[in-house]
């Protein structure tokens, strides 16, 4: 009995949480970098203090980040903190509005919540405009789900 | 994945082969054992009521299984149409890993033909192959009371309750039944379940499915049954 109860595998997933990919690109479309300057995001926890999601991405090479998504909030707030190479540091806000859903593989994975992204918008002080690419999220992070675009005044 | 499909591929490669050797090797024998035989044995020989022990042993030794019966009847010793209906129950609760509990009770239905394949289709026991349609239909509900946001630190209760879903599936049967005295038989079936068609409800998937089993494409499952001739 125990050899047929055997036969059956389950292979969860090694996310079991979801994360938006942001690709930065210039206004022609291209991809954009952070060069010299360092970006931090912060998002506040229900016991209202804040937590780093993204720490001190810096680079040429820097031309994308993920920002993890909450499970059950109707919108997610992230504060943005961009310090150029003279140290001077920019804020933003960034507000992602979504709907959630409960996802369910089997009692031997970790549950999680898959998301219906209804709108995005910025303070826009450094952030010019994101654009939704993806508005179905799952655990998949080879998506790519927004296009950012930073202000060209930068 | 890979190994469910070498043995879905294995089966039906061997499956074809026999069916090709009876067909074009032995063709005498192959008429022979699918032919009805013409003797003085009447076509309506009665019928047979069973039920599985396996699936209560899991009920009692596990989180899952099922209670199942069938009627058969019996023509000629040789063809076997059956009926099947059982409850399939899971209760899995709070699972020690990820503290998610599944719940469902649900009957399933199945309906097919046995062939005895011995060479003396009138002794006792019995050697047969057969297949089955099978479907269900179930309400499970999927619970977690409290899921921590990892990020967040926020906790919310994750499922659902009273989800509806439905499967069919068919199945390639084996087995043998041996007469132990007067109406009692004993016997093994070993049986191939191949999903068909499949409503996995609203949040992705589902975990047991009543009749079936474990949900995937495929499974493989045996009963020992208690047969009485009527």
């Amino acid at each position: 009995m125990g050899a047929f109860a055997a036969c059956t595998s389950i292979d969860c997933p090694l996310n079991h949480s979801v994360y938006h990919t942001y690709l930065m690109k210039k206004p022609d479309g291209t991809p954009d970098t952070l060069l010299n300057d360092s970006l931090w995001i912060l998002t506040r926890r229900a016991d209202d203090t804040l937590t780093v999601v993204l720490n001190g991405l810096s680079g040429t090479s820097a031309s994308w980040f993920d920002l993890p998504t909450s499970y059950m909030a109707p919108e997610d707030t992230f504060f943005v903190y961009l310090k150029d190479k003279e140290g001077n540091i920019m804020p933003d806000t960034i507000w992602v509005k979504k709907e959630n859903y409960p996802h369910f593989e089997s009692v031997d994975c970790q549950p999680s919540y898959f998301h219906h992204i209804t709108g995005v918008r910025v303070a826009g002080n450094i952030i010019d405009s994101i654009v939704i690419i993806n508005p179905n999220t799952t655990y998949d992070t080879s998506i790519e789900d927004f296009h950012i675009y930073f202000s060209p005044d930068l | 994945m890979t190994h469910r499909l070498k043995i879905f591929t294995s089966i039906s490669a061997l499956t074809c082969s026999l069916l090709l050797l009876l067909a074009t090797t032995t063709p005498v024998q192959a008429q022979k054992i699918f032919r009805l035989e013409k003797d003085s044995i009447p076509l309506f020989r009665g019928f047979q009521v069973s039920f599985d022990l396996v699936g209560p042993a899991r009920l009692m030794l596990g989180d899952r299984g099922e209670y199942q019966a069938a009627l058969r009847i019996n023509l000629h010793d040789q063809w076997f149409p059956i009926f099947e209906a059982g409850i399939g129950r899971a209760n899995h609760e709070d699972d020690e890993v990820t503290g998610l509990t599944y719940k469902t009770t649900a009957p399933f239905f199945r309906i097919g033909m046995d062939f005895n394949i011995l060479r003396n289709k009138h002794q006792s026991n019995r050697f047969f192959v057969g297949f089955r349609y099978a479907f269900t239909s179930y309400k499970v509900d999927i619970i977690r009371e409290s899921l921590p946001d990892p990020v967040w630190k926020s906790s919310t209760q994750f499922g659902v309750r009273d989800m509806g879903c439905s499967q069919h599936w068919l199945e390639a049967v084996a087995g043998i039944d041996a007469k132990i005295f007067g109406p009692l038989h004993l016997g093994w079936t070993v049986r191939y379940k191949r999903r068909i068609a499949h409503n996995d409800g609203t949040i992705g998937g589902v975990w047991y499915v009543p009749g079936f089993g474990i949900s995937d494409n495929d499974n493989l499952d045996a009963n020992f049954n208690v047969i009485i001739d009527i």
